[in-house]
């Protein structure tokens, strides 16, 4: 084997595979959200971080009991897929007003997956992905 | 008789010299493509545009044509299929490789594009900065030991209308997925052999048979399909896996920069999670 190096690598991504769950690598499937939970809150757009592999909405909410605002994570789809759906990197801006619905992580942590994003001041509602598979779409 | 004999076996041993070497020529050269290498181009069937993957036809390749596991590897994959309606999916993907052959066509939820060049045909994806493939349809063969890679060695030869791939030189990490949670990785000695074709004029059909004998009990033959889009809003837009493990921020010096976002479990939360 002539890339050693390369083949380390991975045999060092095995064994981080084969052991606890990874903290710091971004692209992942959806199943630790709870798919069948919604959250829907007003928050303020902290950023709106247009990378891949997902984007994320970071979100500023305020506790209903009163506190300092709590930070929330609303990841979606790529910035390919949420382009062909309508939505640019400018779509949301930090300060942004903002009512989210989002599947929650099942572990309680702030962080969700997102289905929906009103802006409040104008109404527009934004959708990930179309849903439609078909040829030619427009 | 004995001297035609001879005379045959000498004549045979120099018609086999003379034949194009078929081993790999590690100081072979790229000849500048000719005019007619472009012409011959234009004979090729249209591929155009940006192909989009059906993921329910995935999913029903999933359910109705599963990969042919060794028991052992069954079991895994069940465990896996557990852990992922636990909310606990395995994480495949959730690293910044390539998705790797044939995962890729497997399983991929992003477009991807394809270049018709003398001698290569190339399938430039997105997703992820470093997720192409190269296949060169040159008549080169496979070379004798190929450096092990994420997408593999891949020649290719045009049957008519079907471009047929044979890939080879996969590294044995690189995982066989059937979805972004269940898969195990080939293990070594994975092969496999593709014809694409359009199944009608804006759908690309890609036919697999994955032989992977440290995986599975017999080749398993499989296909997916990718859709035509033509808006320009489809057009492959750089994709940098590593980009989103990062935020965007000024430092003290007034530069922009990228400072590391805090994941818990794979995902980024909020930073007063606990």
């Amino acid at each position: 084997m002539k890339h050693t190096a390369v083949r380390a690598w991975c045999m060092i991504l095995s064994a981080q595979l084969s052991g606890a769950a990874p903290n710091a690598w971004g692209h992942h499937s959806f199943a630790m959200f709870e798919p069948f939970k919604s959250f829907t809150f007003k928050a303020t757009v902290k950023t709106f971080q247009w990378t891949n592999p997902h984007v994320v909405l970071w979100v500023l909410v305020q506790p209903e009991g009163g506190g300092a605002p709590q930070e929330w994570s609303v990841e979606t789809t790529s910035p390919g897929v949420l382009t062909r759906s309508g939505w640019s990197r400018l779509s949301l801006k930090p300060g942004d007003r903002v009512s989210v619905t989002f599947s929650p992580l099942r572990d309680g942590s702030h962080g969700g997956q997102l289905h929906s994003v009103t802006l409040l001041e104008t109404g527009q509602t934004l959708v990930p992905g179309s849903g439609k598979e078909q040829p030619g779409l427009q | 008789m004995q001297l035609q004999a001879r005379n045959l076996t000498l004549s045979l041993i120099c018609v086999w010299l003379a034949l194009p070497v078929r081993a790999a020529d590690p100081d072979a050269v790229n000849p500048a493509p000719t005019p007619q290498d472009w012409q011959r181009l234009a004979k090729l069937p249209d591929w155009s545009g940006v192909w989009t993957p059906v993921i329910s036809d995935q999913v029903a390749q999933e359910k109705g044509n599963p990969p042919p596991w060794k028991p052992q590897i069954a079991k895994q994959i069940g465990h896996m299929y557990a852990e992922e309606a636990a909310g606990r999916p395995f994480p495949i993907i959730d690293h910044c490789f390539p998705t790797g052959m044939p995962s890729w066509m497997l399983i991929t939820h992003n477009a991807f594009e394809v270049l018709f060049t003398p001698g290569r045909v190339t399938l430039l994806g997105e997703g992820d900065g470093n997720r192409l493939r190269r296949i060169y349809t040159d008549g080169r063969p496979h070379p004798a030991d190929p450096d092990p890679s994420f997408h593999g060695h891949s020649i290719g030869h045009w049957a008519n209308d079907t471009l047929v791939v044979d890939t080879v030189g996969i590294l044995p990490e690189v995982y066989l997925a059937i979805t972004e949670a269940a898969g195990v990785p080939n293990n070594g000695d994975m092969h496999v052999v593709e014809h694409l074709h359009l199944n009608d004029p804006d759908t690309l059909a890609d036919d697999l048979e994955i032989t992977a004998g440290k995986v599975l009990i017999k080749p398993w033959r499989t296909t997916r399909k990718f859709y035509r889009q033509r808006a320009r809003k489809y057009d492959i837009v750089e994709g940098v896996c590593e980009q989103g493990s990062f935020r965007e921020a000024v430092d003290q010096s007034g530069n922009s920069i990228f400072v590391p976002i805090t994941f818990h479990n794979g995902v980024p939360v909020g930073s007063d999670s606990k």
